[in-house]
Protein backbone atom coordinates (compact mmCIF):
# COMPACT_ATOMS: atom_id res chain seq x y z
CA UNK A 1 0.00 0.00 0.00
CA UNK A 2 1.38 3.18 -1.07
CA UNK A 3 1.08 6.42 1.01
CA UNK A 4 1.09 9.98 0.07
CA UNK A 5 3.09 12.31 1.31
CA UNK A 6 0.40 13.90 3.16
CA UNK A 7 -0.41 11.02 4.91
CA UNK A 8 3.64 10.29 6.08
CA UNK A 9 3.41 13.80 7.64
CA UNK A 10 -0.04 13.61 8.99
CA UNK A 11 0.98 10.20 10.39
CA UNK A 12 4.42 11.79 11.92
CA UNK A 13 2.88 14.44 13.62
CA UNK A 14 -0.53 12.40 14.80
CA UNK A 15 2.13 10.26 16.64
CA UNK A 16 4.03 13.08 17.96
CA UNK A 17 1.31 14.72 18.98
CA UNK A 18 0.10 11.74 21.19
CA UNK A 19 3.17 11.08 22.49
CA UNK A 20 3.18 14.97 23.37
CA UNK A 21 -0.26 14.64 24.98
CA UNK A 22 0.31 11.38 27.04
CA UNK A 23 3.33 13.11 28.56
CA UNK A 24 1.35 15.93 29.28
CA UNK A 25 -1.49 14.19 30.72
CA UNK A 26 0.81 12.20 33.17
CA UNK A 27 3.24 14.75 33.90
CA UNK A 28 0.35 17.71 34.60
CA UNK A 29 -1.56 15.07 36.36
CA UNK A 30 -4.99 14.90 34.13
CA UNK A 31 -4.26 10.93 33.82
CA UNK A 32 -5.95 10.62 37.06
CA UNK A 33 -8.67 12.67 36.69
CA UNK A 34 -9.33 11.09 32.71
CA UNK A 35 -7.69 7.35 32.85
CA UNK A 36 -10.31 6.50 29.56
CA UNK A 37 -9.10 9.97 27.73
CA UNK A 38 -5.65 8.46 28.79
CA UNK A 39 -5.90 4.77 27.42
CA UNK A 40 -7.55 6.21 23.97
CA UNK A 41 -4.32 8.21 23.42
CA UNK A 42 -2.10 5.33 24.85
CA UNK A 43 -4.13 3.14 22.59
CA UNK A 44 -3.48 5.38 19.19
CA UNK A 45 0.06 5.64 19.72
CA UNK A 46 0.04 1.96 20.12
CA UNK A 47 -1.71 1.66 17.02
CA UNK A 48 0.21 4.15 15.07
CA UNK A 49 3.37 1.62 15.71
CA UNK A 50 1.80 -1.86 14.72
CA UNK A 51 0.29 -0.49 11.71
CA UNK A 52 4.19 0.86 10.94
CA UNK A 53 5.07 -2.46 10.99
CA UNK A 54 2.22 -4.05 9.64
CA UNK A 55 2.71 -1.76 6.74
CA UNK A 56 6.99 -2.83 6.15
CA UNK A 57 6.45 -6.21 6.83
CA UNK A 58 3.03 -7.54 5.25
CA UNK A 59 1.76 -4.48 3.52
CA UNK A 60 -1.24 -7.04 2.72
CA UNK A 61 -2.51 -7.05 5.66
CA UNK A 62 -2.46 -3.53 6.00
CA UNK A 63 -6.19 -2.49 5.27
CA UNK A 64 -7.99 -5.17 7.24
CA UNK A 65 -5.46 -4.40 10.45
CA UNK A 66 -6.38 -0.33 10.14
CA UNK A 67 -10.36 -1.36 9.92
CA UNK A 68 -10.46 -3.60 12.46
CA UNK A 69 -8.36 -1.25 15.11
CA UNK A 70 -10.90 1.21 14.20
CA UNK A 71 -13.06 -0.70 15.80
CA UNK A 72 -11.38 -0.40 19.05
CA UNK A 73 -10.92 3.24 18.19
CA UNK A 74 -14.49 4.46 18.28
CA UNK A 75 -15.07 1.98 21.41
CA UNK A 76 -12.19 3.97 23.58
CA UNK A 77 -14.28 7.15 21.86
CA UNK A 78 -17.79 6.18 23.12
CA UNK A 79 -15.87 5.49 26.81
CA UNK A 80 -14.27 8.53 26.86
CA UNK A 81 -17.74 10.24 26.86
CA UNK A 82 -18.50 8.51 29.17
CA UNK A 83 -16.07 9.37 31.41
CA UNK A 84 -16.72 13.19 30.64
CA UNK A 85 -20.50 12.47 31.16
CA UNK A 86 -19.52 11.34 35.04
CA UNK A 87 -17.91 14.22 35.25
CA UNK A 88 -20.44 16.76 34.74
CA UNK A 89 -23.44 14.64 35.25
CA UNK A 90 -22.12 13.47 39.06
CA UNK A 91 -20.90 16.44 40.67
CA UNK A 92 -20.71 15.09 44.17
CA UNK A 93 -19.23 11.17 43.10
CA UNK A 94 -23.55 10.30 42.55
CA UNK A 95 -25.31 10.50 39.71
CA UNK A 96 -27.57 13.86 40.18
CA UNK A 97 -30.89 12.07 40.37
CA UNK A 98 -32.75 14.68 38.34
CA UNK A 99 -30.59 13.78 34.93
CA UNK A 100 -29.93 10.44 35.54
CA UNK A 101 -33.05 9.51 33.54
CA UNK A 102 -33.23 12.20 30.77
CA UNK A 103 -29.36 11.04 29.93
CA UNK A 104 -30.44 7.87 29.72
CA UNK A 105 -33.14 8.55 27.73
CA UNK A 106 -32.21 11.13 25.39
CA UNK A 107 -29.18 8.42 24.68
CA UNK A 108 -31.50 5.95 23.75
CA UNK A 109 -33.21 8.59 21.70
CA UNK A 110 -29.63 9.20 19.74
CA UNK A 111 -29.31 5.77 19.13
CA UNK A 112 -32.79 5.71 17.62
CA UNK A 113 -32.26 8.47 15.28
CA UNK A 114 -28.75 7.09 14.58
CA UNK A 115 -29.34 3.85 13.20
CA UNK A 116 -32.12 4.42 10.40
CA UNK A 117 -29.78 7.21 9.43
CA UNK A 118 -26.69 4.90 9.19
CA UNK A 119 -28.98 2.00 7.53
CA UNK A 120 -29.50 4.93 4.30
CA UNK A 121 -25.82 5.45 4.25
CA UNK A 122 -24.50 2.80 1.77
CA UNK A 123 -21.05 3.71 1.87
CA UNK A 124 -18.22 3.24 -1.41
CA UNK A 125 -16.47 0.18 -1.27
CA UNK A 126 -15.97 -2.70 -2.97
CA UNK A 127 -16.00 -5.81 -0.50
CA UNK A 128 -19.09 -6.41 2.21
CA UNK A 129 -16.40 -6.24 5.50
CA UNK A 130 -15.30 -2.86 4.49
CA UNK A 131 -18.69 -0.82 3.88
CA UNK A 132 -19.75 -2.88 7.57
CA UNK A 133 -16.92 -0.80 8.86
CA UNK A 134 -17.66 2.38 7.00
CA UNK A 135 -21.54 2.12 8.13
CA UNK A 136 -19.86 1.20 11.70
CA UNK A 137 -17.71 4.68 11.47
CA UNK A 138 -20.94 6.91 10.47
CA UNK A 139 -22.97 5.42 13.31
CA UNK A 140 -20.33 5.77 15.62
CA UNK A 141 -19.67 9.70 14.66
CA UNK A 142 -23.47 10.35 14.55
CA UNK A 143 -23.90 8.76 17.46
CA UNK A 144 -21.16 10.89 19.30
CA UNK A 145 -22.25 14.04 18.11
CA UNK A 146 -25.53 13.39 19.18
CA UNK A 147 -24.31 12.43 22.45
CA UNK A 148 -21.84 15.56 22.50
CA UNK A 149 -24.88 17.66 21.49
CA UNK A 150 -27.28 15.83 24.16
CA UNK A 151 -25.07 16.18 27.09
CA UNK A 152 -23.94 20.23 26.36
CA UNK A 153 -27.90 20.29 26.15
CA UNK A 154 -29.14 18.58 29.34
CA UNK A 155 -25.95 20.34 31.25
CA UNK A 156 -27.28 23.86 30.46
CA UNK A 157 -30.75 22.93 31.38
CA UNK A 158 -29.87 21.40 34.69
CA UNK A 159 -27.37 24.00 35.29
CA UNK A 160 -24.31 21.43 35.99
CA UNK A 161 -21.01 23.48 35.05
CA UNK A 162 -18.56 21.92 33.12
CA UNK A 163 -15.03 21.85 34.62
CA UNK A 164 -12.11 23.35 31.99
CA UNK A 165 -10.50 19.87 30.99
CA UNK A 166 -13.73 18.47 30.88
CA UNK A 167 -15.24 21.20 28.44
CA UNK A 168 -11.76 20.95 26.31
CA UNK A 169 -11.69 17.42 25.78
CA UNK A 170 -15.40 17.06 25.00
CA UNK A 171 -15.39 19.93 22.26
CA UNK A 172 -11.94 18.60 20.63
CA UNK A 173 -14.33 14.78 20.46
CA UNK A 174 -17.60 16.64 19.75
CA UNK A 175 -16.15 18.75 16.59
CA UNK A 176 -13.86 15.62 15.33
CA UNK A 177 -17.58 13.98 15.22
CA UNK A 178 -19.37 16.26 13.32
CA UNK A 179 -16.66 17.15 10.76
CA UNK A 180 -16.69 13.27 10.26
CA UNK A 181 -20.36 13.11 9.88
CA UNK A 182 -20.31 16.11 7.36
CA UNK A 183 -17.70 14.11 5.59
CA UNK A 184 -19.51 11.50 5.11
CA UNK A 185 -22.49 12.98 3.75
CA UNK A 186 -20.35 14.69 1.49
CA UNK A 187 -18.94 11.50 0.08
CA UNK A 188 -22.22 10.05 0.28
CA UNK A 189 -23.31 12.73 -2.07
CA UNK A 190 -19.89 12.45 -4.33
CA UNK A 191 -20.28 8.89 -5.12
CA UNK A 192 -17.58 7.21 -6.61
CA UNK A 193 -14.85 10.17 -7.08
CA UNK A 194 -11.13 9.27 -5.79
CA UNK A 195 -10.18 12.38 -6.04
CA UNK A 196 -12.61 14.03 -3.86
CA UNK A 197 -12.50 10.78 -1.40
CA UNK A 198 -8.92 11.79 -0.80
CA UNK A 199 -9.43 15.19 -0.17
CA UNK A 200 -12.28 14.81 2.00
CA UNK A 201 -9.88 11.89 4.01
CA UNK A 202 -6.92 14.71 4.36
CA UNK A 203 -10.14 17.14 5.93
CA UNK A 204 -10.76 14.72 8.57
CA UNK A 205 -7.18 13.88 9.41
CA UNK A 206 -6.66 17.70 9.34
CA UNK A 207 -9.87 17.81 11.29
CA UNK A 208 -7.96 15.32 13.91
CA UNK A 209 -4.30 17.22 13.88
CA UNK A 210 -6.48 20.21 14.95
CA UNK A 211 -8.02 18.60 17.95
CA UNK A 212 -4.92 16.87 19.14
CA UNK A 213 -3.28 20.50 19.13
CA UNK A 214 -6.12 21.65 20.83
CA UNK A 215 -5.96 18.85 23.61
CA UNK A 216 -2.19 19.80 23.75
CA UNK A 217 -2.60 23.39 24.33
CA UNK A 218 -5.87 23.74 26.46
CA UNK A 219 -4.59 20.72 28.82
CA UNK A 220 -1.05 22.12 29.27
CA UNK A 221 -3.16 25.24 30.65
CA UNK A 222 -4.11 25.05 33.92
CA UNK A 223 -7.90 25.55 34.75
CA UNK A 224 -8.77 28.83 36.54
CA UNK A 225 -8.25 28.72 40.25
CA UNK A 226 -11.26 28.64 42.43
CA UNK A 227 -11.82 31.16 44.81
CA UNK A 228 -11.34 30.53 48.68
CA UNK A 229 -14.06 30.72 51.49
CA UNK A 230 -13.25 30.95 54.92
CA UNK A 231 -13.68 28.15 57.23
CA UNK A 232 -16.80 29.89 59.35
CA UNK A 233 -18.54 30.04 55.67
CA UNK A 234 -17.98 26.54 54.71
CA UNK A 235 -19.29 25.28 57.77
CA UNK A 236 -22.51 27.70 57.76
CA UNK A 237 -22.90 26.14 53.99
CA UNK A 238 -23.37 22.95 55.30
CA UNK A 239 -25.25 23.58 57.75
CA UNK A 240 -27.44 25.15 55.11
CA UNK A 241 -27.48 21.85 53.08
CA UNK A 242 -28.35 19.51 55.83
CA UNK A 243 -31.25 21.93 56.72
CA UNK A 244 -32.89 22.48 52.78
CA UNK A 245 -32.30 18.98 52.77
CA UNK A 246 -34.33 18.07 55.65
CA UNK A 247 -37.06 20.70 54.58
CA UNK A 248 -37.07 19.10 51.36
CA UNK A 249 -37.56 15.43 52.39
CA UNK A 250 -40.42 16.84 54.84
CA UNK A 251 -42.22 18.76 51.93
CA UNK A 252 -41.76 15.89 49.65
CA UNK A 253 -43.86 13.60 52.48
CA UNK A 254 -46.52 16.27 53.23
CA UNK A 255 -50.09 15.65 51.74
CA UNK A 256 -51.96 18.77 50.89
CA UNK A 257 -55.64 17.31 51.42
CA UNK B 1 -33.44 7.91 -4.49
CA UNK B 2 -32.06 6.37 -1.73
CA UNK B 3 -28.79 8.56 -1.87
CA UNK B 4 -30.90 11.95 -2.03
CA UNK B 5 -32.94 10.49 0.60
CA UNK B 6 -29.86 10.39 3.15
CA UNK B 7 -28.33 13.12 2.30
CA UNK B 8 -31.42 15.42 2.44
CA UNK B 9 -32.20 13.74 6.25
CA UNK B 10 -28.31 13.65 7.27
CA UNK B 11 -27.96 17.57 6.45
CA UNK B 12 -30.97 18.56 8.32
CA UNK B 13 -29.74 16.13 11.38
CA UNK B 14 -26.40 17.61 11.26
CA UNK B 15 -27.57 21.16 10.78
CA UNK B 16 -30.00 20.54 13.79
CA UNK B 17 -26.85 19.53 15.70
CA UNK B 18 -24.71 22.20 14.84
CA UNK B 19 -27.36 24.76 15.39
CA UNK B 20 -28.04 23.05 18.89
CA UNK B 21 -24.47 22.75 20.10
CA UNK B 22 -23.90 26.51 19.04
CA UNK B 23 -26.92 27.51 21.09
CA UNK B 24 -26.15 25.44 23.99
CA UNK B 25 -22.47 26.47 24.14
CA UNK B 26 -23.33 30.25 24.43
CA UNK B 27 -25.58 29.73 26.95
CA UNK B 28 -22.86 27.82 28.85
CA UNK B 29 -20.72 30.36 27.91
CA UNK B 30 -22.89 33.05 29.33
CA UNK B 31 -23.50 31.36 32.32
CA UNK B 32 -19.50 30.70 32.95
CA UNK B 33 -19.09 34.63 32.32
CA UNK B 34 -22.08 35.78 34.82
CA UNK B 35 -20.88 38.00 37.87
CA UNK B 36 -22.89 37.51 41.05
CA UNK B 37 -24.23 41.09 40.37
CA UNK B 38 -25.32 40.09 37.16
CA UNK B 39 -27.09 37.19 38.12
CA UNK B 40 -29.52 39.28 41.03
CA UNK B 41 -30.44 41.95 37.87
CA UNK B 42 -31.85 39.09 36.64
CA UNK B 43 -34.14 37.92 39.15
CA UNK B 44 -38.26 38.82 38.95
CA UNK B 45 -39.46 40.39 41.63
CA UNK B 46 -42.00 38.71 43.64
CA UNK B 47 -44.24 39.54 46.98
CA UNK B 48 -42.01 37.58 49.64
CA UNK B 49 -45.40 38.12 52.03
CA UNK B 50 -47.63 36.72 49.81
CA UNK B 51 -45.40 33.95 48.93
CA UNK B 52 -44.60 33.57 52.75
CA UNK B 53 -48.58 33.42 53.53
CA UNK B 54 -48.90 30.60 51.14
CA UNK B 55 -45.95 28.88 52.41
CA UNK B 56 -47.07 29.29 56.59
CA UNK B 57 -50.55 28.31 55.15
CA UNK B 58 -48.93 25.02 55.09
CA UNK B 59 -45.25 24.70 57.79
CA UNK B 60 -44.49 26.43 60.17
CA UNK B 61 -41.99 29.04 61.06
CA UNK B 62 -39.02 26.49 61.35
CA UNK B 63 -40.15 24.68 57.98
CA UNK B 64 -42.32 21.85 59.96
CA UNK B 65 -45.28 20.90 58.14
CA UNK B 66 -48.21 22.33 60.45
CA UNK B 67 -50.31 19.29 61.77
CA UNK B 68 -53.47 22.17 63.75
CA UNK B 69 -56.35 23.04 62.60
CA UNK B 70 -55.63 26.08 61.12
CA UNK B 71 -53.08 24.11 58.72
CA UNK B 72 -54.22 23.76 55.13
CA UNK B 73 -56.22 26.61 55.53
CA UNK B 74 -56.47 28.37 52.11
CA UNK B 75 -58.21 27.23 49.15
CA UNK B 76 -57.01 26.93 45.49
CA UNK B 77 -58.75 30.03 44.20
CA UNK B 78 -56.78 32.11 47.09
CA UNK B 79 -53.68 30.60 46.51
CA UNK B 80 -53.93 31.53 43.12
CA UNK B 81 -54.56 34.88 43.59
CA UNK B 82 -51.95 35.37 46.10
CA UNK B 83 -49.51 33.86 43.47
CA UNK B 84 -50.31 36.19 40.86
CA UNK B 85 -52.01 33.55 39.08
CA UNK B 86 -50.08 32.02 35.87
CA UNK B 87 -47.36 35.37 35.96
CA UNK B 88 -46.92 34.75 39.41
CA UNK B 89 -45.74 31.42 38.57
CA UNK B 90 -43.36 32.53 35.63
CA UNK B 91 -42.14 34.98 37.96
CA UNK B 92 -41.12 31.97 40.74
CA UNK B 93 -39.54 29.49 37.17
CA UNK B 94 -37.42 32.87 36.08
CA UNK B 95 -36.39 33.18 39.59
CA UNK B 96 -35.62 29.14 39.98
CA UNK B 97 -33.67 29.38 36.54
CA UNK B 98 -31.45 31.88 38.37
CA UNK B 99 -30.95 30.08 41.66
CA UNK B 100 -29.77 27.19 39.50
CA UNK B 101 -27.42 29.29 38.37
CA UNK B 102 -26.27 31.13 41.23
CA UNK B 103 -25.93 27.25 42.06
CA UNK B 104 -23.77 26.65 39.48
CA UNK B 105 -21.78 30.09 39.99
CA UNK B 106 -21.02 28.11 43.56
CA UNK B 107 -20.33 25.13 42.24
CA UNK B 108 -17.63 26.94 39.81
CA UNK B 109 -15.73 28.92 41.80
CA UNK B 110 -15.95 27.34 45.25
CA UNK B 111 -15.79 23.90 44.77
CA UNK B 112 -15.98 22.95 48.23
CA UNK B 113 -19.21 24.02 48.55
CA UNK B 114 -20.13 21.57 46.38
CA UNK B 115 -22.68 19.40 48.18
CA UNK B 116 -24.72 22.65 49.21
CA UNK B 117 -24.55 23.95 45.89
CA UNK B 118 -26.17 20.81 44.58
CA UNK B 119 -28.59 20.58 46.45
CA UNK B 120 -29.65 24.31 46.23
CA UNK B 121 -29.81 23.05 42.14
CA UNK B 122 -32.25 20.34 42.90
CA UNK B 123 -34.23 22.28 45.11
CA UNK B 124 -34.56 24.55 42.40
CA UNK B 125 -35.23 21.97 39.84
CA UNK B 126 -37.64 20.51 41.69
CA UNK B 127 -39.71 23.69 42.27
CA UNK B 128 -39.48 23.90 38.68
CA UNK B 129 -40.95 20.61 38.27
CA UNK B 130 -44.00 21.59 40.07
CA UNK B 131 -44.77 24.73 38.19
CA UNK B 132 -44.29 23.02 34.97
CA UNK B 133 -46.75 20.46 36.55
CA UNK B 134 -48.92 23.75 36.91
CA UNK B 135 -48.58 24.91 33.88
CA UNK B 136 -49.02 22.15 31.58
CA UNK B 137 -52.35 21.44 33.43
CA UNK B 138 -53.21 25.18 33.08
CA UNK B 139 -52.74 24.73 28.76
CA UNK B 140 -54.82 21.62 28.93
CA UNK B 141 -57.39 23.32 31.20
CA UNK B 142 -56.97 20.94 34.14
CA UNK B 143 -55.57 23.55 36.82
CA UNK B 144 -58.09 23.09 39.37
CA UNK B 145 -57.34 19.37 40.55
CA UNK B 146 -53.79 20.21 40.32
CA UNK B 147 -53.31 23.95 41.62
CA UNK B 148 -53.51 23.26 45.23
CA UNK B 149 -51.07 20.43 45.96
CA UNK B 150 -48.82 21.59 43.61
CA UNK B 151 -48.62 25.81 43.34
CA UNK B 152 -48.31 25.65 47.49
CA UNK B 153 -45.88 22.74 47.51
CA UNK B 154 -43.69 24.70 44.75
CA UNK B 155 -43.99 27.39 47.25
CA UNK B 156 -42.87 26.64 50.19
CA UNK B 157 -39.95 24.89 48.67
CA UNK B 158 -39.46 27.92 47.29
CA UNK B 159 -39.90 30.41 50.00
CA UNK B 160 -37.60 27.90 52.55
CA UNK B 161 -34.99 27.53 49.71
CA UNK B 162 -34.88 31.63 49.59
CA UNK B 163 -35.23 32.27 53.19
CA UNK B 164 -32.02 30.09 53.94
CA UNK B 165 -30.32 31.24 50.97
CA UNK B 166 -30.68 34.24 52.43
CA UNK B 167 -29.74 33.89 56.22
CA UNK B 168 -26.46 32.31 54.57
CA UNK B 169 -25.81 35.45 52.64
CA UNK B 170 -26.65 37.59 55.93
CA UNK B 171 -24.66 35.40 57.59
CA UNK B 172 -21.70 35.48 55.55
CA UNK B 173 -21.97 39.21 54.49
CA UNK B 174 -21.91 38.51 51.00
CA UNK B 175 -22.58 41.80 49.20
CA UNK B 176 -25.51 42.18 47.20
CA UNK B 177 -27.31 41.09 50.25
CA UNK B 178 -30.32 44.09 49.82
CA UNK B 179 -31.04 43.16 46.19
CA UNK B 180 -31.02 39.38 46.71
CA UNK B 181 -33.51 40.20 49.76
CA UNK B 182 -35.76 42.76 47.24
CA UNK B 183 -35.35 40.00 44.38
CA UNK B 184 -36.56 37.21 46.46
Amino acid sequence: MELLSFDRFAWAVSFFGHIALLLLLTMRGRARSFPLFTTYIASNIAKTVILYFILHDRPGDYSSAYWSMGVLDEALQFLVLLELALHVFRPTGVWAPDVWKTFAGLACASVIVALPLTWMAAPRSATLGRAFVLRGNFFSAALLSELFVAMLALSAVAGLPWKTHVARIAQGLGVYSMVCVAIDIVSRYLGNDDHAYKVLSHIRIGTYLACEGYWIVTLWQEAPAPRELPESMLTQIYALQRQVEYDLAKIRDWRRF
Amino acid sequence: MNKFYFVAFAVVFLAALIGLATYYTMRARRSAGATWEGLLTRLVWVDRERIAAIALDAVGESGEPRSDEEAFHLDSSTIWTLLGGLEGLEALEQNCGVLIELAAYLQRWHPEALPVAEQLRLSAREIEWHVGRLKGAAQTGKLQPAFGDYAQRAVVTYYLMTRHVLELYDRAGFAGLAELQRAL
